[in-house]
């Protein structure tokens, strides 16, 4: 069996926000600016399509998404064709998945497409809907839905036990909104102050307006291939997939695998592992996009992570060492706060973002980025995916 | 020709919309939990050969693989270690504030349950809670073409008033 190199060598999005357009629409939006990318791949070339989406079939009334999705994309896949739901980590489980099939050489260039039509035409179905990302007979039926709820209950236990303030939440909603100012493929290109942050309608106290990630509509692609075929279909630099790892240790509200709702030791058991089979550590990561679903989730990643130690994640955001210039930049797009998160696109928007940032050709570039680290956490913190890509295999 | 309409207009039960569970026996095997709820008992499954109590109830046991369970029943009262009150976002079906609190009910298990009876503001950190049962809208099977009403109840917490 062969054990080939993995490269992503493309990415595109279509427009993120309240779209005027149905999940059919934003996917070709997607990958028309993920083909354009690559202008030397011809569609006849891609043998493979992961589609991560979990809304298509409540939203959309549309399961077995992936053969409608690569009727409208023109591709005629014949390695592998199928949708993959692991809600806010979709995009990201897509390219594990293509990474081991293309490694293993049962398919060679595959496209990762995925995201959400959340809007509804009636607004209470939106919000009605997300009751079904949880465990939905124990959690959903406690209207606990997606989880501003428990992130207010992360946030008090992280302030409670370690002394995390107010400002410090909102020092990570400034700075994402700050980068992603200038995306203009995100959900908002505007800037907020921390004056703005703080005075913000409360959702689930502490947490505000502005310490949430807004309900976004939007598609992400990108293409991988091997070593061998990323270096004939471009002079770009190669950007390697290094490790990943992906951790559940629960499902449901009951069964925490923490000491306390701060403490994430499925986050932790993904990085130890990620960052062994990277051959790196958090102190070699050059640049980060993880998962600021609330303003308190950054924090904790910080934390988890390891670019900083246990409970000191507010003053690391606080004191710029997530900003550009600092230790390790994150969320240099604007992440969820500031594109959005229409669940399956997310890791890939992430993806996008990294190769940008380790070609050089990022809109808020990190100088010399070598090794890059994306992150997603999934539903009622369930889940923690991980990948790490290089500017070397 | 004629068209005929949106289904659910028509005023059919659609079980995809239903926050709640399933609970009816023809649907779901644990539905002794709902008929324990009903007499004011909290329960799970204790795997006979094993001894593990996992919660939610199980048909099989995750530890030793067995499916010879029994119901026992759980504490019906905790204490609030943490809570939270939404205020916007709520969903359809449940009112604003929406309480929730994450309950330590002793021996290790905590859960996170709504809080009901309770007005924004009255909760408090160490706060003691009970079991709080209450009937819920039935769920409509259809049998031999002929739709039946399962009544349900369901369960949160609520404040013990001294
Ligand atoms: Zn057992």
């Amino acid at each position: 069996m062969p054990d080939r190199k993995v490269c992503i060598i493309g990415g595109g999005m279509s427009k993120w926000g309240v779209r005027e357009a149905s999940i059919v629409d934003m996917t070709q939006e997607a990958a028309k600016d993920c083909f354009d990318d690559v202008p030397a791949l011809k569609r006849a070339d891609v043998d493979g399509l992961l589609f991560a989406s979990s809304y298509c079939g409540r939203r959309s009334f549309q399961v077995n998404a992936a053969p409608v999705m690569a009727e409208r994309i023109g591709l005629k896949p014949t390695s592998i064709c199928t949708r993959v739901d692991t809600l806010c980590a979709g995009g990201s489980s897509g390219i594990i998945l293509a990474t081991g099939l293309i490694r293993s050489g049962m398919a060679d260039i595959v496209m990762i497409a995925g995201g959400e039509k959340l809007y509804t035409p009636q607004r209470w179905e939106t919000y009605y809907s997300e009751l079904a990302s949880i465990d939905h007979d124990w959690d959903g039926a406690q209207g606990i839905g997606l989880p501003p709820p428990f992130f207010s209950m992360t946030a008090q236990e992280h302030m409670k036990r370690y002394g995390t303030t107010k400002e410090q939440l909102s020092a990570v909603s400034v700075k994402n909104r700050r980068n992603g100012a200038t995306n203009p493929k995100g959900h908002f290109q505007k800037a907020v102050t921390m004056e703005e942050v703080m005075a913000a309608r409360p959702i689930a106290p502490p947490l505000g307006l502005f310490d949430c990630t807004p309900v976004t509509d939007g598609c992400a692609a990108v293409l991988l291939t091997h070593e061998d075929k990323a270096k004939e279909l471009s002079d770009r630099p190669l950007v390697y997939i290094r490790g990943t790892a992906q951790a559940t240790l629960h499902s449901m509200s009951m069964n925490w695998p923490g000491e306390h709702l701060a403490d994430w030791l499925h986050l932790r058991t993904a990085a130890k592992k990620v960052y062994e089979r990277a051959r790196v550590g958090p102190g070699d990561i050059d640049v980060a996009q993880t998962h600021d679903c609330f303003t308190i989730s950054e924090i904790i990643e910080m934390e988890d992570l390891g670019f900083c130690k246990k409970g000191e994640g507010g003053h690391f955001v606080e004191s710029g060492q997530s900003d550009f210039g600092g230790e390790v930049p994150v969320n240099t797009d604007g992440g969820l706060l500031s594109c959005g998160h229409p669940f399956g696109a997310t890791g890939i928007r992430q993806a996008r973002e990294m190769l940008h940032q380790l070609q050089g050709r990022a809109i808020k570039q990190v100088e010399g980025a070598k090794i890059g680290l994306t992150h997603n956490l999934s539903g009622l913190n369930v889940e923690h995916t991980i990948l790490i890509y290089g500017r070397e295999p | 020709m004629s068209v005929l309409g949106v289904p659910i207009l028509e005023g059919l039960y659609p079980s995809t919309m239903d926050l709640y569970p399933l609970e009816a026996k023809e649907f779901n095997r644990i539905h002794p939990f709902y008929e324990n709820l009903r007499q004011k008992r909290f329960t799970t499954t204790k795997c006979k050969k094993c001894g593990s109590e996992p919660f939610p109830p199980r048909v099989v046991c995750p530890k030793c693989n067995s499916d010879d369970l029994e119901w026992v029943d759980l504490p019906t009262e905790g204490k609030v270690l943490r809570f939270t009150e939404e205020v916007a976002g709520v969903p359809l079906g449940f009112e604003s504030p929406l309480i929730h609190a994450l309950v330590d009910l002793g021996g290790g298990r905590k859960l996170i349950s709504r809080v009901v009876n309770c007005k924004e503001g009255e909760l408090k950190e160490g706060a003691a809670v009970k079991l709080a049962v209450f009937d819920i809208p039935p769920m409509i099977i259809e049998k031999k073409g002929v739709m039946a009403e399962a009544e349900r109840v369901f369960f949160a917490f609520e404040p013990v008033k001294k």
